[in-house]
């Protein structure tokens, strides 16, 4: 006996022995079992209340029961494993009942000292709530499995690090390679080598706990690639440690949508070349603020307007295809091609110096000139050219642009082929313009815009019968600008529609006032000058509301329309006119005999008066009378009134009214003048 | 029959049975990893705060997890990342491994640790097959052969002779039966279930001697795998006899493969 033994059993009285003892004989929910070796063989030599109960032997059947046959499993000489000399020893395993049905225990065995004898303890392993546990976690795996394996969406399980222990049938598919395949790490090769890195990563972190996602290519076993998205979320299993969910989306076609969305934004869909938006995203891009090399070459097709009117649209498209396909095969790689609009194209070169870019200029005129069949015919496409190599000077990507657009317009005036580098004086003329365009614009708004009052004089007694308004712009600082510049500039930058309404309403306004002021003396009616911009639907409207606005009759109004404003235009014209005439407004003809209207046209315009260009006027000094003579003749045969202009003396006054003129206008008869001093004028007259 | 097959009277099952026990005593903090890796509460940073008191055990913990099989190569710098990569399990299992004192080859039947690595990743690679996790299965693997370690330690001429004597596994078994009473297997199964090793793991152990026991097929492949790998002469087995039908011929080559690529990479892992 052990000195542990010995002591407990001095601690623990003998009736406190017995009474355990007694109480595990007669448990029925104890199971004990004694074994002792019996001539070699371990046989059983007792069995308490509950070993009988669970293994259904009587007391004495259970006597002499060999071990072994008791534990089947245990086959040979593995009953040793049990029952051991020294130790406890336990084991999960089947005991055979008298029904000789087997029952999963769990027992512990511990042996007596001296080695011959062993106690077994037997616990049922409660089969019915373990089966019920595993079920339900045979049920979870078995839904999941039946969901990852069936569902759509390739999915990749691993309950361990990197390594996968399942992929469903959908991610076989898109990567083309069976599963046994992919286990492993064997999915990691399907992996794009350069996006490798980035899974891997994605995966560490959301080992480490979260949700993860990044894209990847996968590459097929045919070498095709997809490109996805994966998203992966962090799994663990107890006992085992952290793994991951990933589901993929194949986003390829996604993203070609996209890249086919995008290219179309920013291209040209007749020629596939960069439109408007990516050239300006390009040379921004490459703007470097005080450096240079960078040149801009902007191309207008010459005459393409005829190809289209004569060969039709489709000729035109061929011809803009054909031109931006030279165009590519001309410049460097690396240069951009763009096209700007309708026929213009930019070429935009790095690294160049003007004589290089003028040589690529040139390098294209030449390419371009080549002749293309178009509609049965050669046409031989040229260009005008402006260059533009980026200065000190240049602030920003769009003034590069805007100076190449500039230097092109020059060589489009400079006559067809032509090839104009935009120079430093050039440069700074088209600024001076552009200011001044933007000052006219705030002149117009604020009204800073005046009039002066030239009066018409009747030829035979000089009685004034009307005055023509005369815009004028006094500059700030530039002092008085010239109407041949300022009338000039508002046609060519759109303003004209607002500088002729208000010059239209400051006319009505100062009759209406002069009214007031003079009564019956007051100017009858005030001629005010349209240009050929403003004949449209729009003008009719206008003038109405004007005269509405300051309560004038229309007959106190005439518009004065250029010859050749005419002769853009004739049936337009014509429409616009009667529409005036028809309202009661009076209608002339300004430098009548400086253009080329038609006379037969000229019959069936609405007009009441023609007036004879100040230059025929002029050669009345030099003897020739031919041309001032005709127009006061074909204006009488028409029935016509005729106003002579630019009357600068008595003597052509005099034979102006000799030749049947009907009116006078000019600097020695009566200069231009204020609205008040036109008053004061009209007032001393009356007297 | 050689004589010397005959039961060794010097052998003795109880005592290698108690080295079972006094193994723990004598390697803690390895007997510490083996006790709370299967714990439900264990995380990652328990496992390696643990872990890293066993400078030597941490070291392949790491070379294991930067290892081929694993995929990682040199990305796992941090031996909680390293647990989390290879698993509980496997953590458990290499504990196991220096504990039984199996990371000492020179104490070890001659060819050892070809024959575990290449049983333990040949079960890993064929366990989807059986609806095993792969993971479960290399551990097993790694494990299995512990039962012949034990033996060789006890018996180490007797043993190693019975070895030369059998080339086969099965053959191997049925001499060690006659010799020790218990194959060195059913040894194993006893070992981890006094370890705690999960039924799931013992079950294949004690069921791979009954070819219509479906619990024993896959070590059973694996085992063959491992002989056609490293037994001179092997005369191989159809794999459809020992996998009662569930594995074909056509299966094996790519795992052989791959086991033979990867053995020795995991040998010097688990070895140190």
């Amino acid at each position: 006996m052990t000195a542990t033994s010995a002591t407990a059993e001095s601690s623990v009285p003998p009736e406190v022995v017995s009474s355990v003892f007694y109480g595990a004989a007669v448990s029925d929910t104890l199971v004990f079992l004694v074994a002792e070796l019996v001539g070699g063989t371990p046989r059983i030599a007792w069995g308490n209340e509950g070993a009988t109960r669970l293994l259904g032997y009587g007391l004495a059947d259970l006597r002499a029961l060999p071990v072994s046959a008791l534990v089947p499993t245990l086959r040979g000489g593995e009953v040793r494993l049990l029952l051991r000399r020294e130790r406890t020893a336990w084991m999960t395993l089947p005991v055979r009942t008298a029904s000789g049905a087997l029952v999963e225990v769990r027992v512990t065995c511990t042996p007596s000292p001296g080695g011959r004898t062993w106690t077994l303890r037997l616990v049922p392993v409660d089969h019915d709530s373990e089966r019920a546990l595993r079920a339900t976690a045979d049920a979870h795996e078995q839904r999941f499995t039946t969901l990852t394996e069936r569902s759509p969406v390739p999915t990749l399980l691993s309950e361990q690090g990197m390594r996968l222990a399942h992929v469903n049938d959908a991610f076989c598919t898109l990567v083309g390679l069976p599963a046994e395949q992919l286990l492993g790490t064997g999915w990691m090769a399907s992996v794009h080598p350069e996006d490798l890195d980035g899974v891997i990563e994605q995966v560490v972190a959301v080992l480490g706990g979260g949700d993860g996602e990044t894209t990847a290519r996968l590459v097929r076993t045919d070498g095709t690639e997809r490109t996805t998205v994966i998203r992966f979320a962090h799994l663990v299993t107890p006992g085992v440690g952290a793994g991951f969910v990933g589901t993929i989306e194949d986003v390829t076609e996604r993203l070609a949508f996209e890249a086919r969305l995008a290219h179309q934004a920013s291209h040209d869909p007749l020629t596939g070349l960069p439109n408007r938006t990516l050239l300006a995203g390009h040379v921004a891009q490459r703007f470097r603020p005080g450096t240079g090399g960078l040149a801009v070459l902007f191309l207008d097709l010459d005459d393409f307007k005829v190809v289209n009117d004569s060969l039709g649209h489709a000729a035109g498209d061929e011809l803009l295809v054909e031109v931006a396909t030279r165009l590519r095969a001309t410049v460097r790689p690396g240069d951009l091609v763009a096209r700007f609009g309708g026929d213009e194209f930019v070429v935009v070169c790095e690294g160049v110096d003007q004589p290089e870019a003028v040589a690529l200029a040139e390098r294209i005129s030449a390419a371009l000139a080549r002749p293309v069949p178009l509609g049965g015919v050669d046409v031989r496409p040229h260009a005008s050219v402006g260059v533009t190599v980026q200065t000190a000077e240049h602030g920003d990507a769009e003034e590069l642009i805007r100076d190449c657009d500039i230097a092109m317009y020059q060589a489009k005036a400079g006559g067809k082929g032509q090839i104009t580098v935009l120079d430093q004086r050039a440069r700074d003329r088209a600024r001076d313009e552009l200011r001044l365009v933007a000052e006219l614009r705030e002149a117009i708004e604020r009204r800073e815009i005046t009039l002066l009052y030239q009066p018409i004089l009747r030829a035979d007694d000089r009685t004034p019968v009307a005055v023509e308004s005369l815009a004028r712009w006094h500059h700030p600082e530039r002092g008085p600008v010239s109407p041949g510049v300022f009338v000039a500039l508002a046609e060519q930058s759109g303003l004209i529609g607002a500088l002729g309404l208000l010059v239209l309403d400051l006319t009505c306004r100062q009759l209406a006032e002069w009214d007031r002021l003079l009564g019956a003396a007051a100017p009858q009616r005030a001629s005010v000058n349209v240009s050929a911009l403003q004949l449209d639907g729009r003008l009719h409207g206008a003038v109405v509301t004007a005269l509405e606005r300051h309560g004038l009759a229309p007959t106190r109004l005439s518009i004065e329309i250029t010859e050749s404003a005419l002769a853009r235009d004739p049936a337009s014209a014509r429409a616009v006119l009667t529409q005036l005439r028809d309202l009661g407004v009076s209608l002339s003809i300004d430098d009548f005999g400086t253009g080329y209207s038609s006379l037969a046209h000229l019959r069936r315009l609405p007009v009441d008066c023609l007036k004879v260009d100040r230059s025929f006027v002029a050669e009345l000094a030099d003897g020739h009378a031919e041309i001032a003579t005709a127009v006061i003749a074909l204006a009488r045969s028409l029935d016509l009134t005729t106003v002579a202009e630019g009357v600068e003396t008595e003597e052509q006054a005099t034979r102006l009214a000799e030749l049947g003129v009907g009116h006078l206008q000019g600097f020695d008869l009566a200069r231009p003048m204020t609205g008040a001093a036109t008053a004061a004028w009209y007032a001393a007259r009356a007297r | 029959m050689p004589a010397t097959l005959a039961a060794a009277p010097s052998f003795d099952l109880d005592r290698v049975l108690a080295s079972i026990d006094t193994m723990a005593a004598q390697a803690p903090v390895a007997a510490q990893l083996v006790s709370i890796a299967d714990a439900e509460d264990t995380d990652a940073r328990t496992l390696a705060r643990v872990l890293a008191s066993d400078v030597a055990l941490a070291g392949r913990v790491m070379k294991l997890a930067n290892s081929a099989y694993f995929g990682m190569r040199g990305r796992v710098t941090s031996l909680q990342f390293a647990v989390t990569v290879v698993g509980f399990t496997t953590v458990r299992t290499m504990a196991t491994v220096a504990l039984t004192g199996l990371d000492d080859e020179s104490r070890l039947p001659e060819g050892f640790w070809s024959m575990s690595t290449c049983v333990a990743l040949g079960s890993a690679a064929l366990a989807p097959r059986f609806g095993e996790r792969p993971q479960d299965a290399l551990c097993l693997g790694l494990l299995a052969p512990l039962g012949a370690a034990l033996l060789f330690h006890d018996d180490e001429d007797g043993y190693g002779e019975l070895c030369a004597a059998e080339p086969t596994a099965a053959g191997r078994r049925v001499a060690e039966v006659r010799r020790y009473g218990v194959h060195a297997l059913r040894l194993t199964a006893v070992a981890l279930e006094q370890w705690g090793f999960p039924p799931s793991m013992l079950l294949p152990l004690t069921a791979v001697d009954d070819p219509a026991s479906e619990d024993g097929a896959l070590l059973r492949a694996a085992l063959e795998v491992a002989a056609r790998l490293t037994v001179e002469d092997h005369v191989p087995v159809p794999v459809e006899e020992l996998t009662c039908g569930r594995l074909g011929e056509d299966a094996v080559p790519p795992v052989l493969e791959r086991v033979r690529t990867e053995a020795e990479e995991l040998r010097l892992a688990m070895l140190g």
